[in-house]
């Protein structure tokens, strides 16, 4: 009896020792307006107000010297502005590698829009898929100017008009990504251009501009 | 000492007992299908056929509370005895009696398609629910409200469950459910198949008929599912109200204009009325269709451009052979119709014992 106590007493220390020994690594996404950080809903100095901002985060890895020396196993993260906790994504397993990138996709590969039901963060009821059109939303940006709506519904994954983006950062340990609505918004005349909800040339376009806004925090 | 051990024993008991609840194991099922098609297109590892999926699956299927306001089920645009399709209805139907665009498709072999709806939409039998379920002309519902239901219902969670191992349902497992259910919806025991597997003969009619159908029918009606699963125009006109261009809403390309899904002929018998907007309502019409009343353009399908000419003698061979097609043992299979028991378990019982 002593014996089975000692053990079980001992396998639950080691548990708890191996949590909090954990090294994990995590990247923060920090999505702003201008300088600041979004805040739903509430209109800023342009009179622009975001009420969603959510996008796939795909295919983390890390690079070292030109080589992947780490690469996430089913690395699909949906990051959306109303849950806060989305926007850290912690890896799974402990990662102990040196690295001077870090890469990733904004939005999801051919291959996963091609392969039916999928769960987790890619479950159909997150929001992001088009039942009529087969494939991911890959980025999704709805908000008003001057009470006027705009929606940006970004995806597609089919040749000639992909919009699956990759994404390569220069780092050694600062994983604080940041990306700005603004810059993003101010690329577009929102009176002319403030709706899409299909693939297309025009969707491919917005993705390739979303892409290049991506960069690695300093302040943090 | 002795109680100590009687505690270890029931502790025991109980940690198996919950052991063996956490781990039940649903009934694999494999389907079945001649020897000579082809591999199914559908990858199985990822979603596994089991006997407790396709049940739910199935109730899933004839049931309302996928539609907005429960009134309508998948099975009232495809209905078993019909080789799934909404027979003798051009259009299909939803709530609220709206009407939509373009005939309910029959429902067979989809294992071995890659694409679905007539313009193609939809890439994957997984995802191809949830264009139904969201269409105002159709069920008009949301996922996530469906799921709501399903939660709230008493049977749906332990049904999740015993399919997938988790009572958390997700549409995830809602459409992989479906599938299963769809996928056991196989037609292969039609008098056609017999003759291929050399254990029944053609009459000397069905056998021109088949000659006929080789010759001018088969490159896009191809054996053995009489789909190519290509997107043809057929030389239809194009009607002046619905204004449908096909394929090109999908893919945004001229060369797509007016193009739309082969469909399978098998249980053609039964699936009535043809043609992606249901404009004919039976065989000859169709044929006339071929003969006759071709409708040159520029996307016009290759097949067509050289004229199909048939005399009415053999127009009705060719339809000799197309109802040798009909596959009574699908039609008919009480795995594919309405699961009563499923629904009213004592209503079944009740009729065993009397």
């Amino acid at each position: 009896m002593k014996l089975f106590l000692f053990i079980l007493i001992n396998l639950i220390n080691i548990n708890i020792y191996h949590y909090q020994n954990n090294d994990q690594l995590y990247v923060k996404i920090i999505p702003l307006f201008d300088n600041n950080p979004i805040q739903l809903s509430k209109a800023n100095k342009d009179s622009i107000s975001i009420e969603t901002l959510k996008f796939y985060l795909t295919d983390f890895c890390l690079i070292k010297s030109g080589e992947v020396v780490w690469k996430e196993v089913n690395s699909y993260h949906l990051i959306d502005i109303s849950k806060p906790t989305s926007l850290d994504i912690f890896f799974t397993n402990e990662v102990k590698v040196d690295f001077d990138e870090i890469q990733f996709l904004l939005g999801t590969d051919s291959l996963t829009n091609v392969s039916g039901a999928i769960g987790g963060d890619l479950d159909p009821t997150k929001g992001m898929y088009w039942a009529w059109n087969s494939g991911y939303i890959n980025f999704k940006l709805e908000g008003k100017q001057n009470s006027k709506p705009f929606q940006f519904h970004i995806g597609g994954y089919a040749s000639p008009y992909p919009t699956v983006q990759k994404i390569r950062l220069k780092t050694k340990k600062n994983l604080n990504i940041a990306f700005n609505v603004a810059d993003f918004l101010n690329q577009l005349n929102l009176v002319n251009q403030n709706k899409i909800m299909s693939p297309g040339k025009e969707a491919q376009e917005l993705s390739e501009i979303l892409s290049s806004l991506f960069y690695i925090n300093e302040k943090e | 000492m002795k109680r100590n051990n009687v505690i270890i024993i029931l502790g025991l008991f109980s940690f198996f007992g919950l052991a063996m609840n956490l781990t039940f194991k649903p009934t694999p099922i494999k389907i079945e299908y001649p020897s000579s098609w082809p591999k199914p297109v559908y990858n199985f590892d990822n979603n596994p056929l089991t006997q407790e999926g396709i049940d739910l699956g199935r109730k899933l299927f004839y049931d309302p509370i996928l539609s907005i306001d429960g009134s309508i089920s998948c099975s009232n645009c495809h209905l078993s005895y019909t080789a799934f399709t909404h027979v003798d209805h051009p259009l299909s139907h939803g709530v609220n009696d709206s009407i939509g665009i373009r005939n309910s498709p029959a429902l067979m072999n989809l294992a071995w398609h890659n694409s679905f709806m007539w313009d193609g939409a939809v890439n994957h039998l997984d995802v191809q629910a949830l264009a139904p379920i969201s269409h105002p002309a159709e069920m008009d519902e949301d996922i996530n409200n469906i799921i709501r239901k399903l939660i709230g219902h008493s049977t749906y969670r332990e049904s999740f469950y015993k399919a997938f191992q988790d009572s958390t349902i997700t549409g995830e497992h809602l459409l992989k459910a479906i599938s299963q259910f769809e996928l056991t919806l196989i037609s292969c025991n039609s008098k056609y198949d017999s003759v291929m597997l050399k254990t029944q003969v053609f009459s000397m009619q069905e056998e021109r008929g088949y000659e006929l159908f080789k010759k001018d029918c088969s490159s896009c009606h191809a054996e053995p599912f009489f789909t190519n699963n290509q997107f043809e125009n057929n030389g239809l006109p194009i009607n002046p109200i619905l204004l449908d261009l096909g394929r090109y809403n999908i893919t945004k390309k001229k060369t797509d204009s007016l193009k739309f899904k082969v469909p399978t002929l098998r249980n053609i018998e039964f699936s009535y009325p043809y043609m992606h907007d249901g404009r004919f309502k039976s065989i000859s019409e169709v044929l006339n269709h071929y003969t006759n009343n071709i409708k040159v353009s520029n996307t016009l399908s290759n097949k067509l451009k050289s004229e199909i000419k048939l005399t009415s003698n053999q127009k009705v061979d060719l339809t000799a052979f197309l109802l040798t097609l009909t596959d009574k043992k699908f039609l008919f299979n009480k795995d594919f119709s309405f699961p009563l028991d499923k629904y009213y378990p004592d209503v079944e019982k009740k009729k065993k014992t009397d």
